[in-house]
C-alpha cells in the first residue's frame, strides 16, 4: 500500500486503516489480505453478503480476533488490541446490531457503565454527577432523553441513539476524534426511525469519522461517502456513489449478474398445478402457535421445494422448527405422507421422517466433539444395526459412501467434526439426514449462512438431488434470491401468518420485488 | 511510522482462539488423559509396595478390593451421570437411605426387601432425573436438594441410630463371605458391572447417546435423540448403583445406619474424575472410572502407610478433585466458567 505522501500531515491521513489484513479460522480463510482506509470525517460503507468477512473486520476493529497477518493503524499509528478495551480507549466505538444496553437500569449507568470515575465516591454513586455527565454526553448529539429514565421504557429507536451516544463517548479516553462502527444498524428499523438514524450519522460527520456496515445497498449508498465490497474474505471493490448504482454493487457483491444457473433452475423439475399429480409428502392445516404463527396452511409435494420468505419476526422460524416438534404447537393439524401426526419432541418428527437442517449449525447441526462418523450416524442407525446392536462393518461402509457421495473434505472419519470448515460440517449434518432410509420431509433452515461460495453451490446441487430422489423440501433462506431460485412454490409470511403464495416454476420465478411487497 | 513497530504489529499469534485475553490454563491434551491415570494407578502400587511389600499379598489385596467394591459402585452410577454432563450430589446419602431401609425390610421380607430397596433407590434416581430433565433445573441444584431430602429422611425413619440387620441377614450374608476364584465377591460384582457397562456403550447402536449429550446436547436432541428419557435413564441407573452399593454396605456392616455411605461421596466423585471422565461430560467411562477407584482406594492405602491420619483423607480427595478437574477441563468449550 502507498505511504501517506510527505505533504500529508498527520490530520489529514486516514484516521482509521486496515493495511493488508488476513485472518484465518481452522479451514477457512476469514479474510485475505484485506486493506481499508477511513478518512476524517468521512462515512463508509462496508457490504458484502452473509459470510463475506463484514463481521470478522468489525471483530477486528472491535479487538475480539486480531489480525494474523497485516496491521492495523490509528492515525497512522500500528495499533494492537487486546480486547475491546483497547479498542475503545484508541478512539473506536461500535453499534451493535443486537443492542448491549442494560435494560432495568438508567440511560445514566448505561451510558457510563465501566467509566464512572469520578461518579463514585467510596462504592456510592453520585447521582447528580452522574446524570450531569450523562446529560452533557446526550447533549453531545443533540438528544432529548432523560438521563434518569429507564431504559426499558424507550423506543427502540431510543435506544439505539444511546448506543450511538456511547459509542462516541469513547473520544474522552481517546482524546481526540472517534470511528464510529454502525452494524447492520438498520435491519431491525423502519420508516421514521430509519430517518432518524440517517439524520444522526449526518450530524456525527462534523465531529467523528463512520464505518456503515450493512447488507442494504441503497442505504449504503445513500449515507456513504465511499463504499468497499467484500466478497469471500477480499475486498474486491471500492467505489463511490456518485458513479455506481445498486446493480452494480449487487453484482460486485454476488459475483455475477444471473442467478439462475447458480440455482440449477434446469434441473428444478415441474408440476403441473393444475392437476393433483405428485402426492402430498408433508401437509398443515391451520397450523398455530399462540404469539408467534396462526392458521398456516400449505402441502408440499414429493419432490418439491416449499419456500418461506418473511422478515425477522413473521413467524416462519418458529413455523420451521415446529415442523420438527421443536416447538410444540398449539392447534392446527400436521400431515406427513397423508397421515396425522403430532411431535412433542423433535424425535416425534426424526421417526416420522423429518429431518432438519438448524440455521445453528455449530450448536444445533454439527455434536462438536465427536467424530464425522458419529455424526453421519447420530440420527438414524436402522441401516446400521441389527436390533439394538450396532453392525461396525456396515457402520464403517455408510460412513465412507456419504464422505464420498457429498466430498466431505476431512482427513479421516474419526475426525473431530469441530476441526472442519463450516462448509464440510454442513456437508456433514447433510449427509446425517440424506443417509436415513426413511426420511421423506428436510427443513432447511438458512442452509448456506456463513457457507463460501463453493459450498453454498454443493448445497444447491445436494437440493436438487434429494428433490430427484423425491424428497419434499421446505426452504428458509437467507436471501429472496436463494428462496426464488430455488424455490418450486413460494410462500410469503407477514405477523404470523401467510400473505401470499406464489408458484415459481422455472423462467416464471416471481421477483424479489413481487415477494417485499408482500413482506412488510 | 518506524518499520520496527509495523513488522511487530505484523506478527501472528495463537490461532483463532475465539475468547479474547482468557488466561491460558494449563490443560492436558485428550490423549493424555486417558493414558496418565492408568500410569499414576501403576506408579502409586509401587511406590506402596516398595514401603510395604505385603501390600501386594493376597489377604492385603482381598482387604483392598472388599473396601473398594461399595466405592466403585458408587463411582459407576456416577459416570453415567457425569458423562452426560450433570453431577448426582444426593448419591452416597441414597445409599445410607437404602442401608437403613434394608436393616428395616430384610427382616419383613427377605430376598423381597432386598428388591424394593433396589427399586425404590432407582425411583429416587429417576426422581432426580425426572426434575432436572423436566423442570429444567441444574443438576447440583436438584441433587444437593435431595441430598438434604433423603438424608433427612433417612434419620427420621431409623430414629438416628444404626440398626443391626437380626433376621434376614442370610439374603445378603453372601456379598460378605463368598469367594470367587479367592476374590470376594462383591469386588467380582462391581467390577463385572463396570465391564458390562462398558461393553455396552461399545455394541448398543445408540451405546454412545450419554457421551453424546456431555458434548453436544443440542445437536443429539436435533437430531431424534430423545434427550430427556437419557437424562432420566442416567440418574436411575445412578440410583440403581446406590442401591447395589447399599447392600453391598450393609452386607459387610449388618447393620443400616443414617450416615453409613455418606464419606463415600466425595472419593466416589474422585475415582471418576481422577479416572479421565471430564466433569463437563461427554468424553470417559466406566473403564477409566475401574481405574479411577482403585487408584483412590490404594491413595488410601498409602496414606495410611505414610502414616497420614484418617481424618485428613478428605482433605486429599477435595484436593485431587480440584487438580484433576483443574487439569483436564476443556475450557474453549465453555462461555464462562462459573
Amino acid at each position: 500500500m502507498t505511504e501517506p505522501g510527505p505533504l500529508a500531515g498527520a490530520s489529514a491521513g486516514p484516521v482509521l486503516e486496515l493495511r493488508g489484513v488476513t485472518k484465518r479460522f481452522p479451514g477457512v480463510v476469514a479474510l485475505d489480505d484485506v486493506s481499508i482506509r477511513v478518512a476524517p470525517h468521512e462515512v463508509v460503507g462496508l457490504i458484502g453478503e452473509n459470510g463475506a468477512g463484514k463481521s470478522t473486520v468489525l471483530k477486528i476493529l472491535s479487538g475480539v480476533y486480531q489480525p494474523d497477518e497485516g496491521v492495523l493503524l490509528m492515525r497512522g499509528e500500528p495499533v494492537r488490541f487486546r480486547g475491546p478495551r483497547d479498542a475503545a480507549r484508541a478512539g473506536i466505538g461500535i453499534v451493535h446490531q443486537e443492542q448491549s444496553l442494560v435494560g432495568s437500569v438508567s440511560v445514566a449507568e448505561n451510558l457510563l457503565l465501566g467509566v464512572e470515575g469520578r461518579s463514585v465516591r467510596g462504592g456510592f454513586y453520585r447521582w447528580s454527577e452522574l446524570n450531569a455527565r450523562a446529560e452533557r454526553q446526550l447533549a453531545k448529539i443533540g438528544s432529548k432523553i432523560s438521563p434518569t429514565a429507564r431504559v426499558n421504557s424507550l423506543t427502540f429507536a431510543q435506544r439505539q441513539m444511546i448506543e450511538v451516544v456511547k459509542a462516541i463517548s469513547v473520544e474522552d479516553h481517546a482524546h481526540a476524534e472517534p470511528v464510529v462502527v454502525f452494524d447492520e444498524p438498520t435491519s431491525v428499523l423502519a420508516g421514521e426511525d430509519l430517518e432518524t438514524l440517517f439524520g444522526q450519522i449526518e450530524r456525527l460527520r462534523s465531529r467523528a469519522s463512520v464505518i456503515f456496515v450493512s447488507h442494504r445497498l441503497d442505504e449504503v449508498l445513500r449515507v456513504s461517502d465511499r463504499v468497499y465490497v467484500l466478497k469471500d474474505g477480499r475486498c474486491v471493490a471500492e467505489r463511490e456513489p456518485g458513479s455506481v448504482d445498486t446493480k452494480e454493487l449487487y453484482r460486485l457483491m454476488v459475483g455475477r449478474a444471473s442467478s439462475g444457473q447458480y440455482y440449477r433452475e434446469e434441473e428444478q423439475g415441474t408440476f403441473d398445478n393444475t392437476v393433483d399429480d405428485a402426492e402430498e409428502v408433508l401437509g398443515a392445516d391451520g397450523l398455530t402457535l399462540r404469539g408467534r404463527f396462526s392458521d398456516v396452511s400449505f402441502s408440499v409435494r414429493r419432490g418439491e421445494v416449499l419456500g418461506i420468505a418473511g422478515v425477522v419476526g413473521s413467524g416462519r422460524e418458529d413455523l420451521c422448527r415446529a415442523i420438527f416438534g421443536a416447538e410444540p404447537v398449539d392447534g392446527g393439524e400436521l400431515r406427513v405422507g397423508g397421515k396425522r401426526v403430532r411431535f412433542r419432541v423433535p424425535a416425534d418428527a426424526v421417526r416420522a421422517g423429518v429431518g432438519y437442517i438448524p440455521a445453528e449449525r455449530r450448536f444445533e447441526g454439527v455434536a462438536m466433539g465427536m467424530s464425522v462418523a458419529e455424526n453421519i450416524l447420530l440420527a438414524d442407525s436402522s441401516a446400521t444395526s441389527v436390533g439394538p446392536f450396532a453392525v461396525p462393518r456396515r457402520r464403517a461402509a455408510l460412513v465412507k459412501e456419504w464422505i464420498d457421495r457429498l466430498r466431505i473434505r476431512t482427513p479421516d472419519s474419526g475426525t473431530d467434526v469441530a476441526s472442519l470448515s463450516g462448509g464440510n460440517q454442513q456437508k456433514v449434518v447433510l449427509a446425517k439426514w440424506m443417509s436415513s432410509p426413511k426420511l421423506r420431509v428436510l427443513v432447511l433452515d438458512h442452509p448456506t449462512r456463513g457457507l463460501d461460495v463453493g459450498a453454498k453451490e454443493d448445497v444447491y446441487r445436494f437440493v436438487r438431488e434429494m428433490c430427484a430422489q423425491g424428497l419434499a423440501i421446505v426452504l428458509l433462506s437467507d436471501t429472496l434470491e436463494e428462496t426464488i431460485g430455488l424455490s418450486h412454490r413460494v410462500l410469503v409470511m407477514r405477523d404470523g401468518q401467510v400473505a401470499a403464495r406464489f408458484d415459481a416454476a422455472p423462467g416464471a420465478k416471481p421477483t424479489q420485488v413481487d415477494l417485499v411487497e408482500q413482506m412488510v | 511510522m518506524s518499520t520496527a513497530q509495523v513488522s511487530e504489529g505484523s506478527e501472528s499469534t495463537a490461532p483463532a482462539s475465539q475468547v479474547p485475553a482468557a488466561p491460558a490454563a494449563p490443560r492436558l491434551s485428550r490423549r493424555l488423559i486417558a493414558v496418565i491415570p492408568t500410569a499414576v494407578l501403576v506408579l502409586l502400587v509401587l511406590l506402596v509396595a516398595s514401603q510395604r511389600p505385603s501390600f501386594l499379598g493376597p489377604t492385603s489385596l482381598r482387604t483392598l478390593l472388599e473396601g473398594a467394591a461399595p466405592l466403585l459402585l458408587l463411582a459407576l452410577g456416577q459416570t453415567f451421570v457425569i458423562l452426560t454432563g450433570g453431577i448426582d450430589l444426593s448419591q452416597a446419602v441414597l445409599a445410607s437411605f437404602g442401608t437403613v431401609l434394608l436393616a428395616l425390610w430384610l427382616p419383613i421380607g427377605g430376598p423381597a426387601g432386598a428388591l424394593a430397596v433396589l427399586v425404590a433407590l432407582t425411583l429416587a434416581g429417576t426422581l432426580n432425573g425426572l426434575v432436572c430433565a423436566y423442570a429444567q433445573i441444574p443438576s447440583f441444584v436438584v441433587t444437593l436438594g435431595t441430598m438434604g431430602l433423603w438424608a433427612g429422611v433417612a434419620l427420621a425413619v431409623s430414629g438416628s441410630s444404626t440398626i443391626s440387620i437380626t433376621k434376614g441377614y442370610d439374603t445378603i450374608f453372601w456379598l460378605r463371605d463368598l469367594r470367587v476364584a479367592g476374590l470376594p465377591v462383591s469386588a467380582v460384582l462391581a467390577i463385572g458391572a463396570v465391564v458390562v457397562s462398558a461393553v455396552l456403550m461399545k455394541v448398543l447402536s445408540r451405546g454412545r447417546s450419554l457421551h453424546a449429550m456431555g458434548l453436544a446436547e443440542r445437536a443429539v436432541q436435533m437430531s431424534g435423540t430423545r434427550t430427556f428419557r437419557m437424562r432420566v435413564l442416567a440418574f436411575s441407573l445412578s440410583g440403581l448403583c446406590a442401591g447395589l452399593a447399599a447392600m453391598v454396605l450393609a452386607a459387610s456392616q449388618f447393620s443400616g445406619a443414617p450416615a453409613l455411605a455418606d464419606s463415600l461421596q466425595l472419593p466416589s466423585i474422585a475415582a471418576v474424575v481422577v479416572g479421565g471422565t471430564l466433569i463437563t461430560g461427554g468424553i470417559g467411562g466406566p473403564l477409566r472410572t475401574l481405574v479411577g477407584a482403585l487408584l483412590v482406594v490404594v491413595l488410601r492405602v498409602g496414606m495410611s502407610v505414610a502414616g497420614v491420619p484418617p481424618s485428613y483423607e478428605q482433605i486429599v480427595y477435595g484436593t485431587v478433585i480440584v487438580a484433576a478437574v483443574a487439569l483436564t477441563l476443556d475450557r474453549r468449550r465453555m462461555d464462562i466458567v462459573k
